[in-house]
């Protein structure tokens, strides 16, 4: 494994550009160059690993890929659904054991860090010559590119905006996009006046990309770039004044409850279900997970893009997966045809209709959205105009995996100073960047 | 013939009867004697190595490098000495927070399982056989239920917004529902953690220390009543001396539970790492390793509780059995 690994690195340096080739000729067992030589592949097998319990009709579309894939290729296709639960050890007893698949769905946070760390290989070159490199989600090509090289091909993504009840906002009389923060707060107090007995607009403390578009919606940054190396800005005057605002609606406007100070994103969804909340941030998957459990809620619904300090859309998080190579996948050619039959035409469309979520593709993304009502809009929108990452090196995953944020908040809603709490985090992030 | 001796009994005369004249046993049956207890433990030892010894020796191993996610995939090992635990122990968290809650958590647990374990179990001893099965088989269940299950249902309980207390306390006016979340305050937060692992902890205590209690002999209980013995005289000077040993096990054994405590933490909100306060040894190992791919100041935590454990059963073996036999 060890030497083959060699000879790849060889390969690679020796002849970028035809790099793709010189890949296949040094590791494929039985290498053919021509994926879709049905012939010579027949016999052969792929593996592909997805994540449980996106798409509620994972085996239909299983089977029509895997027909797919055999129609144009010749090779058998062998999916693994995954459980989320324990999936990064999953993922990495796979890459240090070399028992991985040859291709897998990888959480955009997590492709950096394995990237970094060796186990997934660098599909640049190959999308280069697929003439895809334009096609895609700005955002998620951000997410999967570490020093320069695409390792990660986007397949579908999710972002945050705010859903809400649209009998209590009538109610109040205040059912209309927010322009800016201080329309915001006008909507929040308000709907407090009217309703008493409900958390206007909650502040998850627990979920770090409900906090983080008012951070950049005040033009404030988690952490910047230069010359290679992060520094945090969190402790930046932008990013304090973000920090502030957005707790201050749970400390001083009395938007939320102190209940809320340790909620995650699902808890929030719960109270707004049980219809103790009146307006909330949440994913663009969420409207058809209300729709299956309580129809008449999703009649109600209304969503408004995250407004800015001064704007209507603040930039929002942008989640999804990649589909990655692994760097031991005995079959690279096979391997990559089969993530652009997944992540580019009718099988993405479909993959993101049936999941909710939107496709990495451009073309894709764009007729989702055509056909999708206005829900789906405002979200699109979000995700189009707004939809950012955050710092993309392997150091994220250690910020994410230390909780680095979510303390943020927590202690602001405990009660320490906004700058203080994220000095402190500052102080982590730097530590955890030069590490 | 020497033969006839079982090779556990040996050569040595255990009982000091008379000494028995040497005999001289040829070089090759003394090496097969010698041999064979540990022909018989093979196996044990096999097991025990592969499980136990050798994912210690791992950790132990890791602890000494600054290892993390590239080293394991590419198989590289990069030792940096005792780096770790100088960067582990020189840090004021361990000292302030992680350490004290640990400890006190444990002791508090520790103290709580066993005072209701054995106040269960004189309980149960005094019932009747019928009741005694109902009963036991009651707080079996609570044993039974996983950790991660009997966590849920307590942090439900206590949901500061809707949970049964928030609620209970609503309405009787002591505080208003949603207006004090107790999972951020550290002591709050632990009491919970207190509650849910005493209610899972105290039915092994419990079925242990009945089961001692059945094996004391009535007729001292009788001959105490006859000295004139009221019933807490007799609970200390019968019970406790006859269930010493009984009492040492659920103690150490609690002791090393309630150190290593990590689901009935983790599961709880904030308790995952968010809230820096309530974070314990097995949390910040975990989160160390698992969550940010530190491996190596993972292991070096995880040594350190290992050494604080076993401090702590020398400790206890010494102190509880000092006078009498194991």
């Amino acid at each position: 494994m060890i030497a083959r690994r060699q000879i790849l690195t060889a390969g690679a340096a020796g002849a970028a550009g035809t790099a793709a080739l010189a890949l296949g000729a040094c590791s494929g067992g039985s290498g053919s160059s021509d994926p879709t030589d049905t012939e010579a592949n027949a016999g052969k097998t792929v593996t592909l690993w997805i994540m449980q319990g996106t798409n509620a009709k994972t085996d239909e579309y299983v089977a029509a890929l895997k027909e797919a894939f055999t129609a144009k290729t010749g090779a058998t296709l062998d999916v693994q659904v995954q459980p989320w639960d324990g999936a990064h050890d999953k993922f990495v007893t796979a890459m240090s054991g070399g028992t991985g698949p040859d291709v897998a769905e990888v959480g955009t946070t997590w492709t950096p860090e394995f990237a970094d760390a060796g186990g997934l290989s660098d599909l640049s070159a190959e999308i280069k010559e697929a003439g895809l490199q334009d096609g895609l989600i700005k955002g998620l090509v951000e997410a999967g590119t570490l020093d320069g090289k695409m390792y990660g091909m986007p397949w579908y993504a999710g972002v945050r905006s705010i859903l809400a009840d649209s009998a209590i906002l009538d109610a109040a009389g205040v059912n209309s996009q927010p322009q800016s923060w201080d329309e915001l707060l006008a909507m929040i107090t308000t709907i407090k006046q009217a309703k008493p007995d409900l958390l206007p607009f909650p502040i998850a403390g627990a979920s770090l990309f409900s906090m983080l578009p008012f951070v950049w919606g005040a033009g404030g940054k988690i952490a910047t770039e230069e010359g290679g190396t992060w520094k945090a800005a969190i402790a930046e005057a932008p990013a304090v004044e973000g920090l502030t605002w957005y707790t201050d609606l749970a400390l001083k406007h009395d938007s939320s409850s102190a209940a809320a100070n340790t909620w995650k994103e699902t808890d929030s969804l719960k109270s707004f279900q049980q219809g103790q909340t009146a307006m909330f941030i949440t994913g663009s998957w969420v409207p058809a997970t209300i729709k299956a459990d309580d129809p008449e809620l999703y009649e109600r619904l209304v969503a408004f893009t995250i407004p800015a300090k001064n704007s209507a859309l603040a930039p929002s998080f942008l989640g999804g997966s990649h589909l990655c190579r692994f760097e031991d996948s005995e079959e690279p050619e096979l391997a990559f045809e089969l993530i652009k039959l997944m992540a580019t035409g009718d099988l993405a469309t479909r993959w993101a209709t049936e999941t909710n979520f939107f496709p990495g593709e451009q073309k894709a993304f764009d007729e989702v959205v055509s056909q999708g009502d206005e829900l789906t809009k405002v979200f699109a929108q979000q995700m189009s105009e707004g939809g950012t990452t955050v710092p993309v090196t392997p150091a994220w995953g250690k910020i994410e995996g230390k909780k680095t944020m979510s303390t943020l908040t927590s202690s602001i809603l405990g009660g320490t100073p906004a700058a203080d709490a994220a000095k402190t985090a500052a102080t982590e992030m730097d530590q955890l960047f030069s590490a | 013939m020497s033969t006839a001796v079982p090779p556990s009994l040996g050569q040595g005369a255990r009982g000091g009867g008379a000494p028995r004249p040497r005999r001289t046993v040829p070089a090759g049956r003394r090496l097969r004697r010698a041999g064979a207890p540990w022909l018989l433990l093979a196996p044990a030892l096999i097991v025990l190595t592969v499980l136990l010894l050798l994912p210690l020796l791992r950790v132990l191993n890791l602890s000494l490098q600054d290892y993390e996610l590239k080293n394991l995939i590419r198989g590289e090992s990069n030792y940096v000495g005792l780096d770790n635990y100088v960067h582990v122990l020189s840090d004021p968290f361990l000292w302030t927070t992680v350490l004290p809650n640990t400890v006190g958590f444990a002791i508090v647990c520790v103290v709580l399982t066993m005072v209701v374990g054995t106040a269960v179990a004189v309980f149960l001893n005094a019932l009747s056989p019928l009741w005694r099965g109902v009963c036991t088989t009651a707080i079996m269940v609570a044993w039974a239920v996983p950790a991660l299950t009997g966590t849920y249902v307590f942090v439900w309980l206590f949901d500061p917004l809707n949970g049964l207390v928030a609620s209970a306390l609503g309405s009787a006016g002591v505080l208003e529902p949603g207006s004090f979340n107790w999972f951020t305050s550290r002591l709050a937060f632990y009491a919970i953690a207190t509650i849910n692992v005493v209610y899972h902890g105290f039915p092994f205590v419990a079925v242990t220390v009945l089961a001692g209690l059945m094996t004391v002999p009535r007729e001292l209980y009788e001959a105490a009543e006859m000295d004139g013995a009221g019933p807490w005289r007799r609970f200390v000077s019968v019970t406790v001396p006859a269930l010493r040993p009984i009492f040492a096990v659920c103690i150490i054994l609690s002791t090393i539970w309630d150190f290593k405590v990590f689901t009935q933490i983790y599961l709880m909100p904030g308790g995952d790492g968010a809230n820096r306060s309530v974070m314990n040894l097995g949390v910040w190992s975990y989160t160390e390793s698992f969550s940010q791919g530190e491996y190596g100041m993972g292991s070096t935590i995880a040594v350190l509780l290992t050494l604080v454990l076993l401090l702590i059963s020398v400790v206890y073996i010494r102190f509880l059995l000092k006078e009498d036999e194991l």
